[in-house]
């Protein structure tokens, strides 16, 4: 069973996320943070396999979490679920600093599974 | 379901490895010369120059070409030159694609006919905007985009009523907003009734009843929203040659008189109509200069 950490500031979001992470048998939520810097201590304390974070974030934004994620946990694999996925600029830069995927919001339950799975 | 950029919607349906699409990225990024840089290998301009008009840039909100003309560095004609010719040499991601040997040109004219298919529903209808407000085509696509996404995100039938120019937001016990920033600047607001934040919560949240959900979730779902609409507006805007950052969403603390538009700031106001009388705010402050 995969284990997946869900960042975001939106509590209604991380509930969303939450949901869909739980109704498949092969994955886990094993936490939930806030913000950037929640998420790079959540994943030092708890190893997760995948997070999800999104990207416009109080504290610590998204992408400046990921820049420390990567080269931290290099076999972490990282989802930004955002809402400017479909910001060429903002898409390039998650997937430069290693990001393994983009979902844009709105996002739709089956989508979101189809690229959890697709992490292998 | 989103406003999307064509390299994402291509990895997603697996038609380019996310390799190719870097690859195809950078060839772009080193074709696509920026307008100082064009004016440089045009021998318009030394690089000196080019700094002086950077270093004034940190002054005085104007574009590369308006300052180096203002300076006297460029003629108006030269400018219109420069732009003509990064127009006639700009390199689109997916002819940058079929460069690095990612699609062939057959593959790529099936993919943009597909592309646009599934971004069809997020064409701008045209929205009248009072005369003389800048940007008039951003603010027409805020309205639209949040139109689309009250439907599709919120499921809300509703009319909406044409836009008008306001000093004055009436007061509501609901206002999400979020900033602008980048090449446009504006404030974005939602003002809704307590009845109108429920009908927006249960569609966030998927859930049949949220009569039992804490106020802080109820106020987050509207924030969200907000984020989702001004998220893809950013993304629209990135289409249109337009680079936009948004701030995180917040609440407005609750104003007993209503929100006075700020100085200097033009306030938009479209208002939006649901079916059983209820009526709330889409209300843009945008500067003025």
């Amino acid at each position: 069973m995969k284990r997946v950490l869900i960042v975001d500031d939106s509590i209604a979001v991380a509930r969303q996320l939450e949901k869909i992470v739980a109704s498949d048998d092969e994955f886990e939520v094993v936490g939930q943070g806030r913000n950037g810097a929640e998420a790079i201590k959540l994943c030092q304390q708890l190893k997760p396999d995948i997070v999800c974070m999104d990207m416009n974030m109080p504290v610590m934004d998204g992408l400046t979490a990921l820049r420390s994620l990567i080269p931290m946990m290099p076999d972490l694999k990282v989802i930004m679920v955002t809402s400017l996925g479909g910001v060429g600029d903002k898409y390039t830069e998650s997937i430069r600093l290693g990001a393994k995927d983009v979902i844009s919001k709105p996002f739709e339950k089956e989508s979101v599974l189809e690229q959890l799975r697709k992490l292998g | 379901m989103a406003v999307k950029f064509f390299g994402q919607y291509l990895i997603e349906k697996g038609a380019v490895t996310r390799e190719a699409l870097l690859k195809a990225i950078d060839l772009q990024e080193r074709t696509n010369l920026k307008f100082g840089e064009t004016v440089i290998q045009m021998g318009l301009m030394s690089a000196a120059d080019i700094g002086k008009v950077h270093q004034a840039q940190r002054n005085q909100d104007l574009h590369f070409g308006d300052m180096a003309v203002q300076m006297g560095f460029l003629t108006d004609e030269q400018v219109q030159q420069v732009l003509t010719w990064q127009r006639n040499n700009h390199l689109y991601i997916g002819e940058a694609l079929i460069k690095v040997g990612a699609l062939t040109k057959a593959e790529l004219a099936n993919c943009l006919e597909q592309f646009k298919q599934d971004q069809n529903k997020y064409i701008v209808e045209k929205i009248e905007i009072p005369a003389g407000v800048p940007h008039q085509p951003i603010w027409e696509m805020v309205a639209d985009l949040t139109y689309k996404m009250l439907t599709r995100v919120a499921g809300l039938s509703f009319r909406s009523g044409p836009c008008t120019i306001i000093d004055q937001l009436p007061k509501r016990p609901i206002i999400a907003e979020m900033g602008f920033s980048g090449s446009v600047s504006a404030r974005y607001l939602l003002s809704v009734s307590e009845k109108t934040r429920k009908l927006v919560a249960k569609a966030i949240l998927e859930e049949d009843s949220v009569d039992n959900e804490p106020i802080e979730v109820l106020d987050d779902s509207v924030k969200e929203f907000v984020n989702i609409v001004c998220g893809n507006v950013a993304a629209k805007a990135s289409q249109l040659g337009h680079s936009i950052d948004i701030s995180p969403p917040e609440m407005r603390p609750d104003s007993a008189e209503g929100i006075s538009v700020p100085a200097d700031h033009t306030g938009l106001m479209f208002p939006i109509y649901l079916s059983d009388g209820e009526v709330f705010e889409l209300t843009i402050f945008v500067p003025n200069s």
